[in-house]
């Protein structure tokens, strides 16, 4: 029975072609004039410039972290290349000015950069490399006040509000690869909601690797201001390589007093071949300050993709009354490994939080979850709950659970509960008697199992997460 | 019941099965035509579990002998799933649990495969839920057992109540339940039997698996057979499973491997 | 961060000083082993919160302190200690500030098992000692093992059940002092046997236990092992247990933290096929106490069933730390694991760190665990209070029942009942 589950299990990545496209990439290696070449040719502000080079003098003295459970080489730094985009005219009136090899290989992706396209009612931004290379239904939303697009264009269109905020939820020397990022983060989205406007339809950006050499360092800024609310979707994949590309994003998300965002990822970025080469190395940090009263900030994600996962989204619940929320699905086969979970952080009185993590790891792989729980004295009345399950199939893989559970506040409640699950020979048979082969019985336990995630996802996004999910751990090549 | 010159859906002939290594059934002979209830009783271990999951194509159980033959088509070539489209349905002693699937979403695939299988059309959900309320009425169950997970935090008696809502579902040639009555109160025992007795017809046969007569007071047998030490060592009618209830198994087992009397004997004497 | 290690080196020296002073044992394989602890002893530092198994737990206040090996024994008569004794316990061994006094323990003859001091020990033990407490990387094992004398020795022969429990008394009875209990327990195919560990204090300065234990069980043995930890108020207590547990065996333990500034204790448990344990303990803390318990179970092989409560009631500003791993190794399938850790902080700065762990290589397993933190539910409260009860009593009982639950799974009716009451007057003076 381990055969046919094996065999459900080991199907190739559909994302990992090359766009032959004519790019502008940086030479290799990493020092104060890469930073300064890298804000030149974004034309920055001085002040943008002395935040990158602050956070690079940071970064000098910080050393990678070793306590996640993934192992990996020592990452040479110096041979990555920190800037490359597809060479293209410097200001493009409209989408037909997009490159068509850019426009057939999203295309192919199934992501739309025609507004009229069928996915109609999610604005799309496009990142391919390190540039942003489309924003889609920009000036509609400019109508109601909302502005979105590349955050190169934020710099010079809205620098007042990108240096309000920038760095205020995930301060530059907050880790590693923060401050690796906050010195070369090279563009990404940005996103910033008035005042009591809910955001008329999805927001979604979506990023694609393609050289090889390059890593991508995108830095994502959303605002919700008092009682605006947002729902935000993002997508990723890369071609296959035999090397590892890093991956080192930061996401900064502040919503204002009832304010609400909805933050929901499929990330797919390529996980390597089943012998472990090759894969990106995806090390992300994305925070979310929910600073105003009754604020709300909701993680949903599906982690699929990615040789290496190191990412904890995370709330930090100061308003009153604010809740934090953490959906994830994160499924490993191969010799993936996963390292993702989420914090949370209260500071306010009455905050709540909830947790629901789904670990399946197949394969060699290892799966781990890691969360914080953390009450702080002052978050009288505070609420925490949080669910942990592993589903594992074949026994060369491994399932973890790490929950830090920090309570300074008796007046607060946690809890938290885990439990594995499995794919095994009586679930198959139960089915099989049933008149239902072993590929629909698959699919169907899992996502039963993933349930509580998936029904978190936009409807696109969940039919195209469960699909990702079939595609991954079965035989129907979608 | 017994209709003369019926067809005959299942033959087993010299069934030898084995788990790692082990050999449980031991030539095994069993005939059953359509129209028919056959009772399997015997002490525990005798091998009546086994043999239903034999016949329903278990990976853990070796056949390392005889044949089975459904409607005169080799029953161990097959995989279970192509058992089962084939009319054959196993009603679990302990029905499994699967979390996060809801029992509508798991009965409508289960029904629309098979009925695939047989050349007929498909129902979408609405169709379905309509048909499925209309059989579970049979059973007496609220519709809330549709939203629940497969199984997940239901009690013994809804357990088998929902296994016997999928034998009506599919509809199967042969429908072989294994110690259904096991952990049944009298309420349950009671519409258990009364949905198997309706599902039961001139065109399929049963076979109940059971240690204990209970349920042949409310599902009448046309053959009850006494299982031992993997092989059937006595047939006989209804009546049989009464004489076992106030004989006990000893009995039958004793004669069939020609031990002494027991010392119960001597003391009557 | 230089600084550091300086001053971490002396701190270990000056626990070393009086290590040299040790007289050699006649037995070569007890000089080797305490000279590889001394060795590592030499190459580890003391933890610090930046190590992840230390990360919630603060010893610079032991660090800061100086101790010394015991200089003079105190010459204790048996009316001091009486207070402490178990009714059930035929055999008592009692250590003074580490060192056994055969005058004041108690060797049932009868009861078919080898009670002995471990310097006395010889040969069974060689094949054990040191050898299932790692301290290899563990700076305060190999402080112990480097001061290896006195000690407990208990062989519980084949298939010999022992009858009543053995009772294993440590008392402190001098300030500055380090002391190293130790405790091996040889537990044979088929016996079974109850032991108590029992850490007093007849003093009230700091003074410092650094206790190792190691228990062998055997196939199919059995072994209720009970600790109670109710050292000084300004005591510390570090202690690493490690059980290994051969196919089929059973071991059971009540692990109770009442006493001690800082407290810490370490149990390892090693499962092999068919094996089973249930780990429960107890912190009951106040003030400004520290108590940290870390756990592993470690399930190498298939067939295990292990279980484990936690509980902590944190009053004043006290802290509790738990960290419970467990893991289930490739193989060890059809592991059936289920751990739980309950804490009810009973003022507003108590502090709990907790963290429930699993790691798991293996596919057909079943394995839960959960954690509460909280404090008493009102609802539960509110009933009582309607049948009459004032608030106080009320919470009073309540809270004891939360304790209470671990206790009763002591297999000891005095010891029960004592610790009970200790419950009841700890609950009753926090409210």
């Amino acid at each position: 029975m381990s055969a046919v589950l094996q065999n459900l299990v080991n199907q190739p990545y559909k994302h990992g072609f090359v766009t032959d496209i004519e790019s502008d990439v940086a030479p290799k290696g990493l020092s104060e004039d890469t930073i300064r070449m890298i804000s030149a040719k974004k034309n920055e502000p001085e002040w943008l410039l002395e935040f990158r080079l602050k956070a690079y003098q940071q970064w000098l003295k910080m050393t990678e972290p070793t306590w996640p459970n993934v192992k990996y080489p020592k990452i040479d730094f110096q041979a990555i290349s920190y800037y490359a985009a597809p060479k293209q005219k410097p200001k493009l009136k409209s989408m037909d000015e997009v490159d068509p090899e850019l426009l057939r290989t999203f295309e192919k992706l199934g992501v739309p950069m025609h507004e009229r396209a069928v996915l109609a009612g999610v604005a799309v931004d496009v990142i391919f490399d390190s540039v942003s290379v489309a924003t889609t239904y920009k000036h509609k939303l400019a109508e109601v006040g909302i502005i979105f697009g590349s955050f190169s264009e934020a710099v010079h269109e809205h620098p007042e509000l990108v240096k309000k905020y920038l760095g205020t939820v995930v301060p530059v020397g907050d880790n590693y690869y923060a401050a690796l990022n906050s010195a070369v983060f090279t563009d990404g989205s940005f996103c910033f909601i008035p005042k009591g406007v809910k955001c008329p339809m999805d927001l979604s950006t979506y990023f694609r690797i393609n050289t090889q050499e390059s890593g991508q360092f995108e830095r994502t800024l959303i605002i919700a201001e008092e009682g605006a609310s947002v729902s935000y979707l993002e997508g990723c994949t890369a071609p296959r390589f035999d090397t590892n590309q890093l991956h080192a994003a930061v996401v900064e998300l502040i919503a204002l007093d009832n304010a609400d965002i909805k933050y929901s990822t499929v990330q797919n970025w390529y996980a390597g071949d089943e012998n472990g080469i090759g894969g990106i190395f995806n090390f992300v940090t994305k925070r979310g300050l929910a600073k105003g009263v009754n604020s709300r900030i909701s993680w949903t994600q599906v982690e699929t993709g990615s040789a290496i996962t190191w990412k904890y989204p995370s709330v930090v619940l100061q308003g009153e009354n604010s809740v934090g929320e953490f959906y994830s699905v994160a499924v490993t086969n191969h010799h993936q490994q996963a390292d993702t979970g989420t914090k949370m952080i209260h500071l306010g009185k009455n905050t709540r939080s909830t947790i629901v993590s789904k670990g399946i790891s197949a394969g060699h792989s290892n799966n781990s979850y890691r969360g914080l729980v953390k009450i702080a004295p002052t978050a009288a009345g505070a609420r925490n709950y949080s669910q942990c399950d592993s589903m594992l199939i074949g026994d060369q893989s491994g399932a973890h659970t790490f929950p830090y559970i920090q309570v300074r506040n008796n007046s607060a409640k946690v809890e938290h509960e885990a439990s594995t699950s499995k794919i095994g020979e009586d679930q198959l048979f139960y089915f099989a008697q049933r008149g239902i082969d072993a590929e629909a019985a698959v699919s169907m336990i899992i996502n039963g199992f993933c349930k509580d995630v998936f029904q978190q996802l936009p409807l696109e996004f969940a039919v195209e997460a469960s699909n990702l999910l079939s595609f991954k751990l079965e035989g129907s090549i979608g | 019941m017994i209709y003369p010159g019926s067809k005959t859906i299942l033959e087993v002939r010299g069934l030898c099965a084995s788990v790692s290594g082990t050999e449980i059934l031991k030539g095994l002979d069993l005939t059953v035509k359509s129209g028919e209830v056959h009772a399997i009783m015997g002490p525990n271990g005798s091998g009546k579990s086994t043999f239903s999951k034999v016949l329903a194509g278990h990976s853990a159980y070796q056949v390392t002998a005889g044949s089975v033959l459904l409607e005169g088509k080799n029953l161990l070539d097959l995989p279970p799933e192509e058992r089962a489209r084939a009319g054959v349905f196993l009603a679990f002693q302990y029905p499994i649990e699967i979390p996060g699937v809801a029992n509508s979403q798991f009965l409508r695939l289960t029904y629309n495969t098979v009925q695939t299988q047989r050349g007929k059309e498909e129902l979408d959900p609405l169709e379905f839920d309509d048909f499925v309320r209309e059989k579970m009425k049979l059973l007496e169950m609220s519709p809330d057992f549709l939203d629940r997970s497969v199984n997940e935090g239901f009690s013994g008696g809804e357990k088998k109540r929902n296994e016997i809502l999928q034998m009506a579902l599919l509809e199967p040639r042969l429908a072989i339940l294994d110690e259904t009555d096991s952990g049944l109160d009298i309420d349950a025992l009671r519409i258990v039997s009364q949905g198997v007795n309706k599902l039961a017809n001139k065109d399929n046969a049963m076979v109940l698996v059971t240690h204990y007569q209970r349920l042949l007071n409310y599902i009448v047998p046309d053959f009850v057979h006494v299982m031992d030490d993997g092989r059937i060592v006595k047939t006989g009618g209804k009546e049989l499973a009464l004489e076992l209830e106030a004989r006990g198994y000893d009995w039958v087992g004793a004669k069939h491997r020609g031990a002494a009397p027991k010392v119960v004997a001597k003391v009557a004497a | 961060m230089s600084a550091v290690t300086p001053v971490t080196a002396t701190y270990l020296e000056s626990l070393l000083a009086g290590q040299a002073q040790l007289a050699a044992s006649p037995l070569a394989w007890l000089n080797t082993l305490r000279a590889a602890a001394v060795e590592r002893v030499g190459v580890l530092t003391v933890p610090t919160l930046r190590d992840e198994d230390w990360r919630f737990t603060d010893i610079s206040l032991l660090t800061k302190m100086s101790f010394h090996p015991l200089r003079t024994a105190i010459n204790l008569q048996a009316a001091d200690i009486e207070r402490f004794h178990i009714a059930e316990a035929a055999t008592r061994l009692v250590f003074v500030d580490g060192v056994f006094a055969p005058q004041l323990s108690n060797i049932d003859i009868n009861s078919g098992v080898l009670v002995s001091n471990l310097a006395a020990g010889g040969a069974a033990c060689a094949a054990h000692l040191g050898r299932h407490a790692e301290f290899h990387n563990n700076v305060f094992a190999a402080l112990n093992t480097a001061f290896l004398h006195d000690g407990a020795l208990i062989v519980v022969p084949r298939n010999i059940s022992v009858a009543t429990p053995i009772h294993l008394l440590f008392i402190a009875t001098q300030k500055d002092v380090a002391s190293y209990p130790r405790c091996l327990l040889l537990a044979e195919s088929g016996s079974a046997v109850t032991l108590i560990e029992d850490y007093v204090a007849l003093q009230e300065e700091a003074y410092f236990t650094n206790a190792v234990t190691e228990i062998v069980l055997a196939d199919s043995a059995r072994v209720n092992h009970v600790r109670v930890q109710r050292e000084g108020a300004q005591g510390f207590h570090i202690a690493n247990c490690a059980v290994s547990l051969a196919r089929t065996s059973n071991y059971q333990s009540v692990s109770v933290a009442l006493g001690a500034r800082i407290s810490r204790y370490n149990l390892n448990v090693q499962m092999a096929e068919g094996a089973e344990c249930a780990v429960d303990g107890l912190a009951l803390i106040s003030e400004r106490q520290l108590a940290d318990t870390h756990t592993c179970i470690d399930h190498a092989q298939p067939h295990g069933v292990s279980r484990q409560l936690h509980k902590c009631i944190v009053g004043g500003s006290a802290h509790a730390v738990f960290n419970g791993k467990i893991m289930v190794r490739q193989g060890a399938q059809h592991t059936d694991s289920q751990q739980s850790s309950r804490t009810l902080l009973l003022t507003g700065r108590a502090q709990i760190d907790t963290k429930p762990q699993l790691e798991i290589f293996a596919d057909d397993v079943k394995c839960t665990h959960g954690a509460t933190v909280g404090q008493l539910d009102s609802e539960e409260v509110f009933y009582l209070q309607s049948r009459g009860l004032s608030d106080t009593a009320a919470r009073n009982m309540l809270t004891y029942a939360f304790g209470a639950e671990i206790i009763d799974r002591i297999p000891i009716t005095s010891l029960k009942q004592q610790l009970e009451q200790t419950v009841l007057e700890q609950t009753a003076s926090q409210l």
